[in-house]
C-alpha cells in the first residue's frame, strides 16, 4: 500500500476544518469549564491519587481522542455517498488499504486532539505531572482509541447518509456518559457504574489514567479493548466480503 | 467462468468481453455482449438510457462480477491493468470530494497510483491549471467534468473510459474538453466514450457499438452504422388538399419507404429518392421548398434501438407499426 497515499490521506483530514469543531472544541470547552470552574485548587482525585486538573485533562483528551477516531465514520459515509471510492477503485488502492487509510487518519486526528488538549491544559492551568506522564498518559489513551476507529469504519460501511448522523450520536453520547468521559462515574447510579465495566470508553480513560499514574493493572484494559478491537475487526471484515461478494 | 490469464500482454487487445451477461434479479441488463476493442482504437458507446453502457462498463473495469462471461483488459483480469496504471475512467456516479480543490484531488489520487504523471501536468494535459486552486464545490458542470478528467488521466493510462465525459457542458466547453482528449489520445491510446451526444460519436469516434437493451446491436464505422438506415429523406411543402388517395398516390412512388405529412409539409423517405422526385415534380407542380437528405447518425440510431426493442416480449405489438413510428420520429426532428 502507498505510503504517499497514507500521509497525504492524513495530512487532508487533519486540515479539515469542519470536524475539527467536533474532535476538538468540544472537549476544549469543556475542560476550560470544568478547570475553570475546579480547576486550579489542587485538589487530589481519590480513586487515582492524581491532581483532579491532571484526571479532567485525561478524560477530555481521551473524549477529544474518541470524537477524532469516530469523526471517520462521517468521511466514510459522505466519501461513499459522493462516489469518491469509485474513484479509488481505478487506482492499486484496495478495498482493505481504503479502510486501513480511515483507521490510520482516525489515529493521526485523535494523537493531535489528544496532545493539544493536554497541552492546552498544562499551559492553561499548570496541570502537574511529569513529562513521562504525559506522555505516557497519551500513549495509553492513543491505543485506546484503536477500537473506535473501526467502530467508525463499521458505522461507514453499514449506514447510509441519513441514518449516520443519528446513528453516531447514538454511540457517541453513549461512550462519553458511560465510559465516565464527561462526568465521573462516581457521581453517576451504580447501574450505570456496572454497565460501565464492558464498554471500550470507559477502558480508554483508565488506560490513560494509569498512563498518566505511571502505573496499575494494565492487563485488564488491555485485554477489554483488544477484545473489542478483534470482534469490530472480525465484523468489519464479514461486512466487506459481503459487499464484494454481492457486486 | 473460464479461467483468465492473468499477465497483461502488450499485443492483447485492449478490452475483450465475450459473451457477457450481467443480472440484476429477473432484468438482464447486459445480455450477452461480445467485443473486442483493439489498442489505438477511439470508439463510442452509444445507447439509450437503460441500454446497459454503465453496466458493461462496470464489468469490463472487474467493479462488478458479471452473471455469465469474462471481461478482460489488455489480455489479463481488469483489477490488473487497473494496478498497474493502464485504465483511466471518469465514471457516472463517480464524484471529487466537494471540500478539496482541483490540484488535490489529483494529487491525492496520484498519490495512491505507482507511476503516475506528475500533478501539473496531468493538470495541463486537461486544462485545469487556471482552476487547479479552486475547491471543487465552486466549479461549473464543465470545470468539473475537466476536473474528473485530470483525474482520469493521472495514471498516465493506455485506455481511457469515459461515460458521458460531456453532459453537464455547454457547447464551448464540448468542444475545449474533445480537443483535450484529442490531443491526448494522439499518442494511440485507446478511448471507449458512452455518450448521447450523437454528433459526438460521429465526429470524434473511430468506431461506434450502439447499445440497446443489453445487446450490441450496431458495430462499425460512423459511415457503416449511417448505411445501417438506407435511403435518403426528401422534405417539401406542398399547395394542396391531402387526402387518402394522395397519400396512396405517393406510396407509389420509387422506393418508397415510410410517408409522413405535418401542415403543409410532407416527408418521404425512399431507397431511389433521383426517381422519386422526378416523379413527384412531374405529377405535382405545387410541390416547393425541397431539401433532400441523407440520414443522420439520428435516424440510425432510432432505426437500430427502436428494432432492437422488436425483441422485447412486451414491445411484440408494435412490431408492425415501428417503421411508420420511426419515419415519425425523424420527421419530427429536422
Amino acid at each position: 500500500m502507498s505510503i504517499a497515499y497514507l500521509g497525504l490521506e492524513s495530512v487532508r483530514q487533519l486540515k479539515n476544518v469542519r470536524s475539527t469543531v467536533f474532535t476538538f472544541a468540544v472537549p476544549l470547552v469543556m475542560l476550560l469549564l470544568f478547570g475553570g470552574i475546579y480547576g486550579s485548587s489542587g485538589q487530589i482525585d481519590k480513586v487515582t491519587g492524581l491532581p483532579w486538573i491532571v484526571v479532567t485533562t485525561v478524560q477530555m483528551a481521551g473524549y477529544g481522542g474518541m470524537m477524532a477516531a469516530l469523526g471517520q465514520a462521517f468521511t466514510i459515509v459522505t466519501e461513499r455517498s459522493v462516489g469518491w471510492n469509485r474513484q479509488l477503485r481505478l487506482t492499486p488502492l484496495t478495498g482493505v488499504g481504503y479502510l486501513m487509510s480511515k483507521v490510520v487518519a482516525a489515529l493521526a486526528v485523535a494523537l493531535a486532539s489528544i496532545i493539544a488538549l493536554m497541552v492546552i491544559s498544562v499551559i492553561v492551568f499548570h496541570a502537574s505531572l511529569s513529562f513521562g506522564g504525559w506522555a505516557l498518559a497519551a500513549l495509553g489513551l492513543w491505543l485506546g482509541v484503536i477500537p473506535f476507529a473501526l467502530i467508525a469504519v463499521l458505522i461507514g460501511q453499514f449506514a447510509k447518509p441519513q441514518f449516520a448522523q443519528p446513528l453516531f450520536m447514538v454511540v457517541f453520547l453513549g461512550m462519553a456518559i458511560l465510559g465516565g468521559l464527561w462526568v465521573p462515574l462516581s457521581v453517576l447510579p451504580d447501574w450505570m457504574t456496572n454497565i460501565a465495566q464492558v464498554v471500550p470508553s470507559y477502558w480508554l480513560n483508565r488506560l490513560g489514567q494509569m498512563g498518566a499514574g505511571m502505573g496499575g493493572d494494565i492487563l485488564e484494559p488491555v485485554l477489554v479493548l483488544l477484545g473489542w478491537t478483534l470482534v469490530l475487526g472480525a465484523f468489519i471484515t464479514w461486512r466487506y466480503r459481503r459487499d464484494a461478494a454481492r457486486q | 467462468m473460464e479461467t483468465v490469464n492473468t499477465t497483461p500482454s502488450p499485443t492483447a487487445p485492449a478490452i475483450r468481453l465475450r459473451s457477457l451477461h450481467k443480472n440484476f434479479g429477473q432484468l438482464a441488463a447486459v445480455d450477452g455482449i461480445d467485443l473486442t476493442i483493439q489498442p489505438g482504437e477511439v470508439v463510442a458507446l452509444l445507447g439509450p438510457n437503460g441500454a446497459g453502457k454503465s453496466t458493461t462498463i462496470d464489468l469490463a473495469l472487474g467493479f462488478a462480477t458479471p452473471t455469465a462471461g469474462t471481461a478482460e483488459l489488455f489480455g489479463g483480469e481488469p483489477r490488473a491493468a487497473i494496478e498497474t496504471g493502464r485504465v483511466g475512467a471518469m465514471l457516472q456516479g463517480g464524484a471529487l470530494l466537494p471540500t478539496m480543490t482541483v490540484a488535490q484531488s489529483v494529487a491525492l489520487i496520484a498519490a495512491a497510483h505507482r507511476h503516475p504523471l506528475s500533478v501539473s501536468e496531468a493538470l495541463e494535459r486537461a486544462k485545469c491549471t487556471e482552476i487547479a486552486k479552486q475547491r471543487v464545490s465552486k466549479l461549473s458542470g464543465g470545470q468539473m467534468q475537466r476536473a474528473r478528467f485530470a483525474v482520469a488521466i493521472v495514471s498516465n493510462p493506455d485506455l481511457l473510459i469515459l461515460d458521458e465525459p460531456t453532459a453537464a457542458m455547454d457547447v464551448e466547453a464540448r468542444r475545449t474538453f474533445w480537443q483535450s482528449m484529442r490531443e491526448f489520445t494522439d499518442a494511440g491510446r485507446t478511448v471507449v466514450f458512452a455518450t448521447h451526444y450523437l454528433d459526438e460519436a460521429d465526429a470524434y469516434a473511430d468506431r461506434i457499438v450502439m447499445m440497446a437493451a443489453g445487446r450490441v446491436v450496431a458495430d462499425g464505422t460512423p459511415g457503416e452504422v449511417k448505411a445501417v438506415v438506407s435511403g435518403r429523406r426528401i422534405r417539401a411543402s406542398f399547395d394542396f388538399a391531402w387526402s387518402p388517395a394522395i397519400e396512396a398516390e405517393l406510396y407509389e412512388l420509387p422506393g418508397v419507404r415510410s410517408i409522413d405529412h405535418r401542415g403543409d409539409v410532407l416527408t418521404l423517405v425512399s431507397d431511389d429518392s433521383d426517381a422519386a422526385l422526378r416523379t413527384l415534380l412531374s405529377h405535382h407542380q405545387d410541390v416547393h421548398d425541397i431539401e433532400v437528405t441523407a440520414h443522420s447518425m439520428d435516424d440510425a440510431f432510432l432505426a437500430l434501438t427502436a428494432s432492437a426493442s422488436k425483441s422485447v416480449p412486451d414491445a411484440i405489438e408494435r412490431a408492425p407499426r415501428i417503421e411508420a413510428e420511426e419515419s415519425t420520429l425523424i420527421g419530427d426532428r429536422s
